[in-house]
């Protein structure tokens, strides 16, 4: 039987630890690159190294892909569905609101703007999840 | 779609995780087929229907809607 929706295996474990060290990576680069004056190419690499995890984290994602059955795949799918078009909007109108009015880069830069994505994701996988099971 | 599913593995009496794992789905997929939430897809209804002895169409039906 495939594992349970429900229950987190060991390959969900693997993705959650790969997403966790990603997610450690990115705060140590923000933490380095505001507290410290480095020189250009260290801020470069700093600014850079959540990538490899990142991509850890992509590898194991795309591989549970291969242990999930038709419906989780489908929650998946039609949670990328209702992110991707969230997204944009977003974006879009967070564009719009730049020309309207001054936005404190601070709250409003590309390091806070992103983190809206996966929380778009959750949404869609929320709103799937309640359609199906 | 409607289909007999949850009847045709109560005569059997087997549980959701039984036939899931003969079919290789979770349990909630096979909850989810049989309360007409998801429609499962050719290969799993074909896996279904072989795993029965039935056609495929012995077990699911279009709705009435979806027939005119």
């Amino acid at each position: 039987m495939k594992q349970s929706i429900a229950n987190i295996g060991w390959q969900d474990s693997k993705v959650l630890i790969a997403a966790f060290v990603w997610m450690m990576t990115f705060f140590v680069a923000l933490f380095g690159l505001r507290q410290t004056e480095w020189a250009v190419g260290v801020k470069v690499l700093l600014a850079l190294l959540p990538i490899v995890p990142f991509a850890f984290f992509l590898w194991h994602f795309v591989n549970s892909l291969g242990n999930m059955d038709e419906l989780e795949r489908k929650i998946h799918l039609e949670a990328l569905v209702i992110a991707f078009p969230l997204m944009m909007l977003f974006l879009m109108t967070l564009g719009l609101m730049e020309l309207a009015i001054d936005l404190n880069p601070d709250d409003w830069s590309y390091r806070q703007v992103w983190a809206f994505s996966p929380l778009f994701y959750f949404i869609g996988l929320v709103w799937a999840r309640r359609r199906y099971l | 779609m409607k289909n007999r599913l949850r009847l045709l593995r109560a005569e059997r009496e087997w549980t959701q995780a039984d036939l899931a794992e003969k079919l290789g789905v979770s349990r909630q997929t096979v909850n989810a087929v049989e309360t007409e939430k998801y429609e499962p897809s050719l290969g799993l209804a074909f896996k279904i229907a072989h795993l029965f002895g039935q056609k495929i169409e012995e077990i699911f039906s279009p709705d009435a809607k979806e027939g005119r």
